[in-house]
């Protein structure tokens, strides 16, 4: 399984972690998101209405939301604020719009936007810092569901080396 | 009683669903003499003031669009730069609005919500839920009225018990999931529909492409 590891921390703290979780993997692509320039979403809808699939924003951003295709998997390294992940990841989630059509259809009793591609992604976290692991790994299911995908979890980063057992 | 409404939405105000709510919240929080001010995230200019307002104030209500099961980034951002009250004394109130219609959709925000006060050293006070609040911006002002005008009875109800009592926005809230018989409908006509109004919206914002294009295949 490929694997594109997004780490949001200071590569330093990450990297003992990076090593752990490529060390698993066949392909793998590290992208450090704190030297690159990544704006907050605005919700300004073009990525739905006026340049379908394209964030509006130019950016760094764009380079990570090829790269959500062209891997298996994708595991997120971030820091934690307010018991809950900080600004930095939430801000990349939020980004993960272009990824479905503003066209909306019910899975599971539920409504949802419908996948722009044909993909199942796998979302992971390992998060460094005090929060809720039960919380974070119930919002990464929802995170998972809303682009049709599946959650491989959330972990404490110190537990890099086991997390994700059945994926990776 | 004062109250400081911090607006987490990410839009300008001028385009921004949650500013069109906190506007007819306000009205109704203000009959009877109250008083309240907001403050507009979008503008970062506005942020050191915002945070001041929550450094004196101890009636807060933070508004916000649902963004990815929970709050926006720099909604999150701010909230991340203010240092945590030490006295008591201080309560926050959320208010939640979502582009789909069930209220099911914000339950893992609000649950995230009801753990947030008390690491900024405040108490919880409820949070009021709305979906099915994406065409608001589309509508004109006469279409508008009905939806704001529950917000602004809200609005009064907030002013009367300084909190979101768990009964009463429920039933605000609802529907918790859409009927079998709207999911039907929806399974039957949605597409289509769908197809016609959002294309519609498309043209006028200028979209030249399919709304189902995939600018980033790589076939795998």
């Amino acid at each position: 399984m490929s694997l594109l590891v997004v780490n949001t921390l200071p590569a330093e703290k990450a990297q003992a972690a990076i090593d752990r979780l490529t060390a698993r993997s066949a392909e793998s692509r590290v992208i450090h998101t704190q030297p690159l320039n990544i704006r907050p979403c605005i919700g300004c809808n073009a990525c739905w209405l006026k340049t379908p699939g394209r964030c509006a924003m130019r950016d760094d951003y764009e380079e990570i939301l090829k790269a959500y295709l062209e891997y298996d998997a994708a595991v997120f390294l971030s820091g934690t604020a307010l018991n809950f992940v900080d600004h930095r990841m939430k801000n990349l989630v939020d980004r993960l719009l272009p990824l479905v059509t503003m066209y909306t259809c019910v899975v599971d009793g539920q409504c949802r936007h419908v996948p722009r591609y044909n993909k199942e992604y796998r979302f992971g976290l390992l998060y460094d810092g005090a929060a809720d692991q039960a919380y974070l790994s119930q919002w990464m299911d929802r995170v998972a569901l809303n682009f049709g995908g599946k959650s491989l979890g959330a972990f404490p980063l110190k537990q890099a080396k086991e997390a994700f057992p059945c994926t990776l | 009683m004062h109250l400081v409404i911090i607006s987490g939405a990410t839009r300008t105000r001028s385009k921004s669903n949650t500013a069109k709510i906190v506007a007819a919240f306000e009205e109704g929080y203000r009959e009877g003499g109250n008083t309240a001010e907001t403050w507009f995230l979008s503008d970062r200019a506005q942020w050191d003031g915002a945070a001041k307002a929550f450094e004196q104030s101890n009636n807060i209500l933070i508004a916000l669009p649902l963004y990815v099961e929970n709050i926006p980034g720099i909604l999150l951002e701010f909230l991340e730069g203010l240092t945590p009250k030490s006295a008591p004394g201080t309560q926050i109130a959320f208010l939640v609005q979502g582009g789909f219609p069930e209220a099911s959709q914000s339950r893992c925000c609000e649950k995230y919500l009801e753990t947030l006060p008390e690491q900024l050293g405040c108490a919880y006070a409820g949070t009021l839920i709305k979906g099915d609040m994406f065409g608001l911006g589309l509508m004109d002002e006469k279409e508008r009225e009905k939806p704001l005008a529950a917000f602004t009875e809200m609005g009064r109800h907030f002013a009367e018990t300084h909190r979101f009592e768990k009964d009463v926005v429920d039933v605000f809230a609802a529907p918790e999931y859409l009927p079998e018989k709207e999911l039907r409908m929806f399974k039957l006509f949605g597409r289509p529909v769908q197809k016609l109004f959002m294309g519609r919206m498309a043209k006028k914002m200028g979209c030249q492409g399919r709304l189902d294009a995939q600018p980033y295949s790589t076939g795998r």
